[in-house]
């Protein structure tokens, strides 16, 4: 593993926010060892503080309290080296040491918003859920356009079971990211949930509009769907039963039925059969290909 | 590998005509006629270093990559997407779950 691999690799893993601590740290070390980061230049400690991160994770802090000292001592009166510091306390010190020093910090700037994020979840880690919660209300509301803060409360709501809170912050998420078909996949999941089907398959069906449609000639029954595409088709299957189950039912957004639900039954089944058909790496048959066709095959209702 | 080599022969077509320039100047201030017009050779060998370096640089780009929304999110994950690193927990079992197994302490 050369060191522009794996410089090429911490890169990767910044620009896609994945949390591969592990990763992170093997291919750090190695860079940190062979003092990799000095030809950086700027990249240099966005490079470190990710490596500190991940070593607190993986529990060597010996290599974290190295990382923070070459940060600290180029930052001198920085607020993300606050928040670096403020972390490196939560994973030794006990809670309200790492709350005090939050307190201290938000008391000289009340709208620090990774010291604040840190406090929530401090609060959250702890057991203090409702003040998590109220306090993370609060941050919401004075910066909306925090997606993470959004997901967060989405989260925090979902964990506790109330599904219709953690919908409308979803709702939140997606004004402020309409281009991302996680977050409508999320928010389909928790509205079949919620109980809400005819709401849940519009998401479901939007998601695959998202992440299926293609520009060039080849024809919907030659393309395979991946990745979330089988999970919406799985959710779409689902929905559709459980419409099909429940003639009256009522959805709490006001959303009508699919008119043809038939067809979208058997589309969706269709599509899950040719993405579990397609050979896989090395021309291996897919896991549970078998209980997938039998279940598609159930008839509606 | 043939861009390369039609960049570094283009590169040396016109550093090999610029020279032939100066020389061929140098020796018409020499013979005291300094308004004398460049052999049409030299003319030639930039054109053709011209031509060269269009086609190195042009094979020489990097892949082209997608621009639509779609195809960027096909490579991404859920767990990218849902990582929410502000708020992460760094108080967590990999301490215990990577610690070196000849650390002693658990």
């Amino acid at each position: 593993m050369s060191l522009q691999s794996a410089l090429e690799r911490l890169a990767t893993y910044r620009a896609n926010n994945t949390r591969a601590s592990q990763d992170i740290f093997r291919n750090g070390l190695l860079v940190l060892q062979k003092s990799g980061f000095k030809k950086l230049g700027d990249d240099a400690w966005i490079s470190l503080e990710q490596l500190a991160l991940a070593s607190i994770d993986v529990g060597r802090l010996d290599i974290a309290d190295q990382c923070l000292q070459l940060i600290a001592d180029n930052f001198p009166n920085s607020p993300r080296v606050d928040c670096l510091i403020g972390i490196r306390m939560e994973a030794t010190e006990p809670p309200e040491t790492a709350l005090k020093y939050y307190a201290d910090i938000l008391e000289a700037d009340s709208a620090n918003v990774a010291i604040w994020k840190r406090r929530i979840s401090v609060l959250r880690r702890t057991g203090k859920v409702e003040k998590a919660l109220n306090e993370l209300v609060q941050f919401v509301d004075t910066f909306y356009t925090d997606v993470e803060g959004w997901l967060e409360l989405a989260d925090i709501y979902a964990s506790c079971n109330q599904y219709d809170h953690s919908f409308q912050a979803l709702s939140h998420v997606l004004l402020l990211t309409p281009q991302n078909p996680f977050y409508v996949l999320q928010a389909a999941e928790t509205a079949y949930t919620s109980e809400d089907f005819p709401l849940a398959i519009k998401m479901f069906l939007t998601v695959v509009d998202m992440t299926d449609a293609d520009d060039s000639e080849q024809l919907l029954q030659e393309s395979t769907p991946l990745g979330i595409t089988v999970r919406a088709w799985f959710g779409v299957k689902l929905c559709a039963r459980r419409i099909a189950q429940n003639a009256n039912l009522k959805s709490s957004s006001n959303t009508s039925a699919p008119k043809n639900l038939g067809l979208l039954d058997e589309l969706a089944a269709e599509r899950l059969r040719v993405a579990y058909s397609s050979s896989g790496q090395k021309g291996e048959i897919a896991k549970g290909r078998q209980e997938v066709f039998a279940w598609v095959a159930t008839p509606l209702a | 590998m043939i861009e390369k080599l039609f960049l570094t022969l283009a590169t040396l077509a016109l550093l090999h005509a610029a020279y032939s320039t100066y020389e061929h100047l140098s020796l018409l201030k020499a013979l005291g006629k300094p308004e004398g017009s460049l052999p049409l050779d030299i003319v030639y060998e930039s054109i053709l270093a011209l031509i060269l370096g269009l086609l190195g640089a042009s094979l020489n780009a990097p892949p082209l990559k997608d621009i639509t929304w779609a195809s960027e999110m096909k490579k991404r994950t859920i767990d990218g997407m849902d990582s929410r690193l502000g708020f992460a927990h760094y108080k967590s079992r990999g301490k215990f779950l990577f610690a070196s197994p000849h650390d002693g302490k658990i």
